[in-house]
Parts: C-alpha cells; structure tokens; sequence
C-alpha cells in the first residue's frame, strides 16, 4: 500500500467530518434499504404471490355463494374479497423492513453506522420508508390482478389509490411492531416470528362475511381487531363509494396502530443504542 | 494538550453482576503517536476501546478523544475518531464503493466529493479489482482493507483499530502495518492499536501498554519496557541437557540468573557481550563446550510475561487465511 498516492485534507475542509442534514440521512438510508431489497427480492416475492394467490382462490372458490351472503346481493364478492387481500399483503410486508433491519444488526453494518454522526431515527426511518414503498408497490400489484379479474370499484380509479393508500398507512403503522422486534432481539428468526402476530390480525376479523354476520367470541374479536375497520373502509370504497363514516374509522384505525407501534418502536430503538 | 490526544484518568467499567472490566486505568495518548494496548484475553482491552468509541460508557473517571469528553461529547467524538472494530461490520449486498461513498455522504461530503473520496480510498486499500463485487464475495483480507477505508473517509485526527491485522496472512499484516505507518507519519494521526502480535506493537507502536485484569500494568516505548525487565542473556547450547545442568555450576557465579531449558543454558547478566570471552573461558576451562552460542535482547514477549504471568496468545500461530471468502459474519451486539 506504498504506490498509492493519498493527498491529506483533499476535500474542502468545510466538507470533511461534519454531517450530512437529517433529511438527507434519511434519504440516503432509504435508498440504500431500497437497493438492498432489490438485491434479495426473495424477500419481497413471497407476500405478493401469497396474496394474489388467495385473492384468485378466493374469488373463484367463494365468488359465486356471494349472493347468498345478505348486504352483498348484486354486488361483485371480488370488490369484497379483494381488500382481504390487500390487507393481507401489506401486513406480511409489512416484515420487510423489519428483516432489512436486522440484517444489520446481524452483520455488524447498524453497530458502524451508529459510529457515525448520523441521527438514530435516520438508521430506523431508512428501512421503513423503503418498506413503505415496496407496500405501495405490493398493493397496486393485488389491484392490478384484481382488475384483471374484472373488479369494478364504487370509487373508480381514485377509490383505488385510496385502498392503496390505506395498505401503505396499514403495513407501515404494522411494521413499527416487527422493527420492534428486530431491535429487541437483534435476531431475524425472533423477528420472523413476530411477523405471525398478522395471522390473527387477518383471520379474526370480518375476513369472508360481513361484520354483521358475525357472532359469539369472533364478533367481539372483530370488535377489537384495528384490522376490521380497515377492511370495512377499504369495502365501502370498492362496493358502495366514498362513505366518510366508513373511512374516517379506517383511517383512524391504521393512524392509532401506528401511533402505538411506533412509541414501542422508539423504546426499542432507545434501548438498543443506550450505552451501558 | 493537542486536539489529537487521547486521556484516560481513573478510568472504571463495573459490569452488572459485580465484575470490574477495567480497575482505576489512566494513560495519555500524545497526539501523532502510535498507542500500542496490550494484554491477554478478557484483560479490559475492548471495554476500554468500546468507551473511548462512543459505544459505550464508563462508570467511573474520565476519558477524552481529540480533546472531547466520550460521556457528553459523542457525537464529536464520532466526527473526529475512525474506527476500524475487530467484528467488521459491513453489509454484504453491497459494493464497496457504495460503501465508501455512502459513509461519505454521512460525514456531509456532497454526492459528487464522496464519489471523488470512495475512488481515492478504493486506490489506497487496493480494492480496484473488487469494486464491482458485493462485499459478501470478499475474502477476510479484503474486508479488513475495505473496513480500514471505511475507517478513514473522513480523514479522522484519531483512529481505533481493534486488532487490525487479526487473521491476515502475513502479506497483508505487512500492507496494514506500511498503512498505518504512513498514515502516522503523513498525516500525523493520532493511532490507538490493539493486537494480539507482540511484534506488530513491537514495530509500530511508539509507546506501549500492557493491561492486565483490568489495571494498566507496563507502560513506555517497546524499548524502554525491555530494557525496564532488565539484562540480556548468553544462551549456550550444549550436547544433553545433562551436559547443560552440570554447566550451571561452574558460571552461576558470573550471571544474575541462569536457567536451564532442555539443552540450552541461559546466562542472563548486563553487558553480555562484553562477557562472552570470559564466560566461554571458563567453560572451556572447565572442558565443557558449547556447540552454539547465541545473544539475546529481552522481547516484549518477555515484557509481557513478566508482567501478565502469562505468554501472549496466538503468538506462535500464525494465521493462514488469505483466499478464504468467509460469508457475511454474523454477530450480534450483547445485550
């Protein structure tokens, strides 16, 4: 290492060793999150094939007892089953930014970037945002094959972006709770684990019938589950149209999930980097 | 005080559970030195290089790096300080000068000064041929260089390196060792080295320090340290250890210690060279003779032993892995 020339100081002194703004921490660890998906899209394949695989098995198994289903006569059971799907999707997502997360943890790359002088939050915002993105993207693929299975939403084509949209707001807000875990743990079979949290999530709730048609245990289940009142925005966009006392629960419910999942976040995040 | 010195004062680390890591230690580190830390395994080395790199914290005393307090200062710390930690951690999707360039843009180089930074580094280590490879596809050689240059983007006034050369064939010890030279000497920075190699402090370092079980037990340049543990010795060897045993006698009187191991005799005394004739002349006298007679200088090693009781680990051992592309390492921060 002797040929080498290395000019000392070659950079603006200016420019050496301060740190980069915030914003653009955050942008340069979202990217870098982005990159690093793409590089092992084993990751992201399994949720949107998962979903577009219930969505066709659905649609072709139940779609036709849909007009037995009272409050769903003459209208398509796809509009119905679709946003199942969608929910489905985002929250087995919503792993992804979690497992980007603690990869980093695993190789050693998060203790590096803790050296530098950049902002804890960035390290923890760049895997998420990244995630969000793969959400959006996740979810207008189920919408995609959706209209390809011949869906005719209430809301028309800005319904869907709002379906959309609530996916992104929903596997975001979820992917607080498996970041969580990858931070409390530090390991990716313990963060896969967490994940699961979205099977009762998904299946206790108004997941094949209307809330109305449930009863017993599984209707206060439903009750409780955030996930019902997103489910029930997400079907009154597709089948009835823009009903704000539908969304304004929907939205509110992803919004508290978030909320909460990211003050657990936090702490997490708190603990983990505290010097002992 | 220089703003690239490193002063540890009364430093203490208490683990929960009653275990004292690191009992009352204090150094200064001159800025433009090379620090050599030493001792054996679990001795404190890496909690006091974790406190002195902002992971993690003292329980008591005091520390600063560059000048800066490593309890309050951190994040100034982090500006000045590289550091190059004995777990390399690098994300193994990514491409090396996606590294460089990133850990660039952290330190607030724009997009087009931290391409500029990442190719002159890639230079520096010699990673050009790899620069299209992922990082996982390394081998343990070229991780610790690119982990060196991670080190450096931002030109440090102080830099860590946690066993730098751990695991390296002996060709790349060598590379690191003109590295961290140059960087020394061109630069002027401040360097605060762990190792395992006695002879790698032995070269490089200008002062050295022995920990041991949590207290600073040896400090000075290698030199003075080895004259510090006292005289040279005459080794003789002889026919039979017997032949040996029975030579003690005759010469005990001139030396300020012997001792006999397996067939070789060592006269330890000052001024050995100035002794040989007369030593050899008595034995001769005596019709023992020696079938070979060499001069020693105390080592570090001897250093080391005296003042640890024990031998510096993994020093007979020299390590073999140079083409070996080990997959990402997995490692885990403690809890």
């Amino acid at each position: 290492m002797t040929t080498a020339e290395f000019t000392p100081r070659a950079m603006t002194a200016a420019a050496a060793r301060s740190s980069a703004p915030w914003l653009t921490q955050v942008l340069l660890l979202t990217r870098r999150n982005l990159v690093n998906i793409f590089r092992t899209p084993e990751a992201v394949l399994p949720p949107i094939l998962i979903s577009v695989f219930f969505l066709v098995i659905y649609q072709s198994t139940l779609g036709t007892a849909a007009g037995f289903i009272p409050g769903l006569s003459g209208k398509a059971y796809l509009g119905f089953i679709l946003p199942l799907s969608i929910v489905s999707s985002s929250l087995a997502g919503a792993g992804i930014a979690a497992q980007n997360l603690v990869k980093d943890l695993e190789n050693g790359y998060f203790d590096k970037l803790l050296l530098t002088p950049i902002s804890r939050t960035a390290v923890l915002l760049g895997p998420i945002l990244a995630g969000a993105l793969i959400l959006g993207i996740q979810s207008g693929i189920v919408v995609a094959v959706g209209l390809i299975l011949g869906l005719d939403p209430a809301t028309g084509p800005l319904g869907l972006l709002a379906v959309i949209g609530l996916a992104v707001l929903l596997g975001t807000g979820f992917a607080g709770f498996t970041v969580s875990a990858a931070l409390g743990s530090g390991s990716a079979a313990a963060t896969q684990s967490a994940g699961f949290l979205f099977f009762p999530l998904t299946f206790l709730t108004a997941s094949f019938v209307p809330l109305e048609l449930l009863s017993g245990w599984l209707k206060v289940a439903a009750q409780i589950n955030p996930i019902t009142y997103v489910l029930t925005g997400m079907r009154s966009l597709m089948l009835d149209g823009w009903n704000v006392a539908d969304l304004l629960p929907a939205l509110a419910a992803c919004l508290l999930l978030a909320v909460a999942m990211y003050a657990l976040a936090g702490y997490a995040l708190r603990v983990r980097t505290r010097r002992k | 005080m220089s703003t690239k010195d490193i002063v540890v004062d009364n430093l203490i680390k208490r683990y929960p559970g009653g275990v004292t890591a690191v009992d009352g230690v204090s150094f200064t580190v001159q800025g433009g030195q090379i620090f050599g830390f030493l001792g054996p395994n679990g001795a404190g080395k890496s909690t006091i290089i974790k406190i002195l790199t902002t992971l993690a914290l003292p329980t008591e005393g005091l520390a600063s790096v560059g000048g800066y307090d490593v309890v309050h200062r951190a994040s100034d710390v982090r500006r000045i300080a590289g550091v190059a930690l004995q777990e390399i951690g690098l994300d193994p999707t990514m491409k090396s000068t996606e590294l460089l360039t990133l850990q660039a843009r952290f330190f607030g180089y724009d997009d087009r000064q931290a391409r500029a930074r990442a190719a002159e580094l890639i230079d520096l280590v010699k990673l050009n041929d790899a620069v299209d490879r992922r990082v996982g596809t390394y081998s343990g050689g070229m991780r610790r260089r690119l982990d060196l240059a991670l080190a450096l983007v931002h030109e440090p006034d102080i830099l860590f390196l946690d066993e730098p050369t751990t695991g390296l064939d002996p060709a790349s010890r060598r590379d690191i060792w003109d590295e961290v030279r140059r960087l020394n000497r061109q630069l002027g920075m401040t360097i605060f080295l762990t190792t395992q190699y006695l002879e790698e402090a032995d070269v490089l370092a200008d002062v050295v320090a022995i920990i041991n079980q949590g207290k600073l037990a040896a400090q000075g340049s290698p030199a003075q340290l080895k004259a510090a543990q006292g005289a040279e010795s005459i080794n003789l060897v002889f026919t039979s250890p017997q032949v040996a045993q029975e030579a003690v006698a005759l010469i005990s009187d001139m030396a300020q210690r012997t001792q006999v191991d397996r067939d070789t005799l060592r006269v330890y005394l000052d001024h050995a060279a100035q002794a040989i004739p007369s030593v050899v002349n008595r034995l001769q006298q005596g019709g023992f003779n020696p079938i070979s007679l060499t001069l020693s200088q105390p080592t570090l090693d001897d250093v080391f032993l005296q003042v640890t009781g024990q031998r510096m680990q993994n020093e007979q051992a020299q390590p073999a892995e140079a083409g070996a592309a080990p997959a990402a390492k997995t490692r885990r921060r403690g809890r």
